[in-house]
Order: C-alpha cells, then sequence, then structure tokens
C-alpha cells in the first residue's frame, strides 16, 4: 500500500514540477524599500517590482564586487533574477548603476 | 518580568489519522493536478475544467513562434552548382528598435535550413551583441554564431539548421539607444523578445516581383 502512494506521490510531484518552474526577469529602477533580504525597486514604468536576496545572489558596481549594505532606498539597479511575475523574484546578480534619467 | 506561559501538552496524531490526512492531501494534490495543472501545463483536459476556468494555453501564443509547416515548404531551396533557387522572392525588412537604460531584445527571423539571408545594423553606442540561433528541433539547443561588444556588423548568413536565426542585443548604458536593422533573405517571419517579458512577430513583406517586359 505503501508503496502504491509513493508511486502516486512521485507521479504527482514529476508532473507538477513545471509548474513551479521560473523564468528570467529583468528589473531596472530605483530602490525605494530595502529590509533584511527584500527590496523593492519602483521600474521605470512605475510599478514595483519586489526581489528576494539569498547567499547565491551577486552584487556588483562597475563589475566589481558590492557589499549588499549598499542596496538603499534611492540607490539604482539593474537586476537580472528569477520567478513567476515582478511581484515575487530572487536575484540572481545585482548591479548597482549611476542615476537614470526618468522614461519620458 | 512576569511567569513564562504554561507549556499546554499535545497529543500526538494516531497513525490512523496521519494515513487520512495523507490521503486527503493526496486526494487534494491529484484534483488539483487534474483540474488546474495538467491544463496549464500541458494542455490536457481531462475533465473540461481548463476549458471553463480559461487554463488552456492560447494556441494562438504557440502559433506566434512557430511557423506552418507549408509556409516554410513554399521556402526549400534546390541548389545548382553556385546558384541556389528559391520557389519565391524573398523578403525584406527594415526596423527600428529602441533600448531604455540597461534593457534588452532579441530579434529573429525563421529560416528553414540552407535559406539565406544578408543583413546590415547599426546602433549609436556599442551593445552586447550575440548572433545566435534557436533551431526548431530543441530550442534549448542555442548555436552562437558571433559574439561581442559592437555598434554595427553587415554580412551573410545561411541556416545551419531550421529555427530562428537572429541577435540579442544589450544596452549596456543609462541612455536610451536605437538600433537600425535592414535585412533581405528567405525569412518568413520575424519575432521579437524583450526583457520586459513581451514578444512580437513581424509579418513581413515579399519585396516586389519585378514587372516583365
Amino acid at each position: 500500500m505503501s508503496e502504491l502512494f509513493a508511486f502516486i506521490f512521485a507521479i504527482a510531484l514529476g508532473l507538477t514540477a513545471p509548474a513551479a518552474a521560473h523564468e528570467e526577469f529583468r528589473v531596472v529602477g530605483e530602490i525605494t524599500q530595502s529590509k533584511s533580504a527584500l527590496i523593492e525597486v519602483k521600474m521605470r514604468d512605475g510599478k514595483t517590482a519586489a526581489v528576494h536576496i539569498d547567499g547565491q545572489t551577486k552584487i556588483t558596481r562597475d563589475k566589481a564586487g558590492a557589499d549588499a549594505e549598499e542596496l538603499k532606498a534611492g540607490q539604482f539597479v539593474v537586476i537580472d533574477a528569477y520567478g513567476d511575475d515582478f511581484t515575487d523574484l530572487l536575484a540572481l546578480e545585482i548591479r548597482l548603476v549611476p542615476p537614470i534619467a526618468p522614461a519620458k | 518580568m512576569g511567569a513564562p506561559d504554561p507549556v499546554i501538552p499535545v497529543a500526538l496524531p494516531s497513525k490512523a489519522k496521519l494515513l487520512v490526512a495523507t490521503l486527503v492531501a493526496s486526494a487534494a494534490a491529484a484534483v488539483i493536478l487534474v483540474t488546474a495543472v495538467l491544463p496549464v501545463e500541458y494542455g490536457l483536459d481531462p475533465v473540461g475544467t481548463g476549458k471553463v476556468f480559461g487554463l488552456l494555453r492560447e494556441p494562438a501564443q504557440d502559433q506566434a513562434l512557430t511557423v506552418p509547416q507549408g509556409g516554410d515548404a513554399s521556402m526549400a531551396a534546390v541548389r545548382q552548382g553556385a546558384v541556389t533557387l528559391y520557389p519565391r522572392t524573398y523578403k525584406v525588412d527594415t526596423v527600428e528598435l529602441v533600448l531604455e537604460p540597461y534593457e534588452y531584445v532579441e530579434y529573429k527571423y525563421h529560416l528553414i535550413a540552407d535559406a539565406g539571408m544578408i543583413f546590415s545594423w547599426s546602433a549609436n553606442t556599442p551593445l552586447v551583441h550575440e548572433f545566435h540561433g534557436d533551431p526548431d528541433e530543441n530550442p534549448h539547443d542555442v548555436r552562437s554564431y558571433d559574439k561581442s561588444t559592437k555598434s554595427n556588423a553587415s554580412g551573410s548568413f545561411i541556416a545551419p539548421v531550421t529555427g530562428i536565426h537572429g541577435w540579442f542585443w544589450e544596452n549596456p548604458s543609462g541612455e536610451r539607444v536605437t538600433i537600425k536593422l535592414t535585412s533581405a533573405g528567405f525569412y518568413t517571419h520575424a519575432v521579437e523578445f524583450r526583457s520586459d517579458k513581451t514578444q512580437r512577430r513581424h509579418e513581413l513583406a515579399d519585396v516586389p516581383t519585378p514587372a516583365g517586359p
């Protein structure tokens, strides 16, 4: 009986796994909030992206390593992240960049 | 400083309760699998919920990135020595792509294997660039033809495999950049993928057939 459940569970897990597959997103904008491992970024189109940071996230400025402490409100960033949509992303790389002019 | 909260002992669930909980969870997972996951991820709709709740993939989305075989077959080339002949006229394309700061775009043409094109593109600043192709058979088997930072290129291209072939351009600067691309070739259409997740299919014009004498 337990083997049957294990089999059904394995099949269900295998079929549902792709539902959790993530896409890559590019976020460009200004940090509006930074709290522990989560930053919020106002993008050029006015929408807000929520981006989580973990130990694997690479943070750079001018191609050199930078500290997570530099992720403060007002800092402009270019983020490559994985997730399902802009409201729930995990950052792979965060580049600290000079201020970007607002979209015209 | 107050007294610590009393610890209330909680009885562990019995094996029977654990079994029931497992069964209920499995049943719920099976229902979600059949009613939602199969329609969304696999296009299978065994109980009709995909159609009722609009979960089935829109055929138009997939068609936008693939080409009917008939359209491609009409582009099949015949080699005669130094000449390669096609059963129809070539297409032409001129497009201007604007990249906002740090954005990227991919612009690719669908060509069958051995179909050719010529191209020229230029931008007003150097861009991170890769000319590459995604075979129809396995889009993840990306073929890279030219990868470098440059502001212009001109060339000719013969598709090694049937698929979409074209450029990835990334604006590495904080300024707006414009790319101008002109091409002619035995392709069927173009597709544009942008960093804001938008996709667009471009229908392209046949070059006018020269009038007879």
